[in-house]
């Protein structure tokens, strides 16, 4: 432990999560000292980034002395055990505000707990704090009229990516060791990319969403947000798994993510698609991809170049699926508080309501077929894909203010997830982790995308490549 | 192929909002939106055909098994 606060300075903050976790479990550090530590530097630093909607200070050191105590008694400890934790504000937790960054629901105050963060909090995690997101997790930028825009830790001209705007930046300023985020069309993976932290889109299904804000029925994925694969191999498999109380919780047996990781991609094959994820991605990008790609083949990877299938097909109907969902669900506040909404979610949520439902029905339709067929070609020929996560650099908060009538600003808006969104139609898990930095000084990220329930391979080659790399260590100056 | 739309997908999108939805247009970047179905329209026109009678939306969950990785 004095080795690792030596390199990193003395603020308990900035340790990994398996760090922080490993030294409350030795006794070496105390749940309240890491609870203090995040809570002071949220108190420092928060006025300039704006991760945070709402702390519940007394309550989380209240908590962190009881771990405390239990760890001083001898009591089984969790894997998690006095670890505290913030979350995007829209994971409900009984008799607590969740705003889901709306004024719609400014005071919402739910009365029962989400899954997530019941078993998070059952394997010892402490949750202090409610953390920014776009209006109803739907932006990929972070824009947020209500709340006030969160701030990119590493330049705040610049998006943070959305919607998990909080989440990517409080793991990135190291506010919090882990905060959940949700994925519908790249809403963990497009912060984490941006802020420079790891972010995992899991399989649909392979995380409960009872008691998570619904944004679209059939894309909607609950996932983390940390600072490195292994912190996120560990939250996973205290997260996954069936729920009786969500039905579309797949009844797959989680296995030990973190066990397997070992570095070694000898036999691993990583497919890098000449279509669409390559196509039009500015150079600093590409570069560091590239980059990132030869320490993978280095850990042992072969590198396959191939077409992926039916990208035409998974384009057209993962443009409308989540969108259609979405409108229905909003379509009563839509109809009776329209200036309730920011410009550019109204504007989103309204076309679909003109969307023939038998297209909405057919995309649903083709939707196993086309994964079907996807999985026998891909998957036949590699084990893994590796893409950019954002295939342009990071645009500015204005460039992509539709509010602000920015002209251009609904192209970027709409590009900055184009590597991302057509893996929720597919529903495969897919990681975001730095792999460097742009011109400009902005993270960048490596997406991997692997087979249904493939999220231990996933996990695997990105903690490999942060076996070579340090991108994932590297932190924002804050003062 | 069959015939394409004629008409403005955004006058469309606009009727059936209001109408179906008792939606109004909230601001002009909703009509910039909306007028981004003339794209939508033509991928779905271009993908005509390919749905099967046998196809159905429950097939997704068992694909995404029949897949899965063996952990």
């Amino acid at each position: 432990m004095d080795a690792t606060l030596t390199s990193r300075g003395t603020d308990l903050a900035t340790l990994s999560l398996v760090e922080a976790a490993a030294a409350v479990a030795d006794g070496s550090v105390t749940s309240l000292a890491l609870t203090e530590a995040c809570l002071d530097r949220i108190a420092r630093h928060d006025l300039g980034l704006n991760t945070v909607i709402w702390t519940e200070a007394e309550t989380a050191l209240e908590a962190a002395r009881k771990a405390d105590r239990a760890r001083a008694a001898g009591e089984a400890l969790g894997p998690l055990h006095g670890v505290p934790m913030a979350h995007k504000d829209m994971y409900y937790q009984a008799g607590r505000l969740s705003t889901c960054g709306s004024a719609i629901r400014a005071d919402f105050r739910p009365d029962y707990t989400a899954t997530v963060i019941e078993r998070l909090e059952a394997a010892g995690a402490i949750t202090f704090a409610g953390l920014n997101m776009a209006e109803f997790a739907q932006n990929p930028t972070g824009h947020n009229r209500h709340f006030g825009d969160c701030l990119n830790p590493w330049n705040g001209d610049f998006i943070t990516g959305g919607s998990s705007s909080g989440s990517g930046a409080a793991v990135a300023a190291r506010f919090t060791f882990m905060a959940l985020g949700s994925d519908t069309g790249g809403s963990i993976r497009l912060p984490a990319s941006c802020c420079g932290v790891t972010g995992l889109k899991p399989t649909q299904g392979r995380v409960s969403r009872y008691g998570a804000m619904p944004l679209s029925f059939s894309c909607d994925n609950v996932g983390p947000l940390t600072r490195s694969a292994r912190d996120c191999a560990r939250v996973m498999r205290v997260m996954a798994g069936p729920d009786p109380r969500d039905r579309t919780a797949a009844q797959v047996p989680v296995p030990d993510y973190e066990a397997k990781l070992d570095g070694d991609l000898r036999g691993t094959r990583i497919g890098i698609p000449d279509t669409w994820f390559m196509e039009d991605v500015d150079e600093p990008i590409m570069a560091a991809t590239e980059a990132a790609l030869a320490v993978l083949q280095a850990r042992g990877a072969t590198l396959v170049r191939l077409t992926l299938p039916m990208i035409e097909d998974i384009a057209a109907y993962s443009a409308i699926l989540g969108r259609c969902e979405a409108a229905a669900i909003h379509a009563q506040w839509m109809r009776e508080r329209p200036q309730d909404y920011a410009i550019h979610l109204s504007a989103r949520l309204f076309p679909p309501l003109g969307i023939p439902a038998p297209y909405y029905i057919e995309a649903q339709s083709r939707r196993g077929p086309i994964l079907r067929a996807f999985a026998k070609e891909v998957f036949g020929a590699v084990d893994l894909l590796a893409t950019p996560t954002i295939p342009m650099r990071i645009p500015t908060r204005l460039e992509t203010d539709i509010d602000a009538g920015t002209p251009g600003a609904v192209e970027r808006f709409m590009g900055v997830s184009r590597n991302t969104r057509l893996l929720n139609y597919l529903g495969l898990p897919a990681i975001s982790v730095p792999c460097g930095f742009d011109d400009r000084g902005l993270p960048v990220g490596l997406q991997l995308i692997g087979r249904p329930f493939g999220e231990g391979r996933v996990l695997h080659a990105a903690d490999a490549l942060q076996c070579d790399t340090d991108w994932h260590e590297r932190m924002p100056d804050l003062a | 192929m069959g015939a394409s739309m004629t008409g403005d997908p955004k006058d469309l999108a606009v009727e059936t909002a209001q109408g179906w939805f008792g939606v109004a247009p909230p601001n002009d970047a909703a009509l910039e939106f909306a007028a981004d179905l003339r794209q939508t329209v033509e991928a779905f026109e271009a993908l005509r055909g390919r749905l099967r009678f046998e196809d159905e939306p429950v097939d997704f969950e068992a694909a995404l098994l029949a897949y899965r990785e063996a952990e």
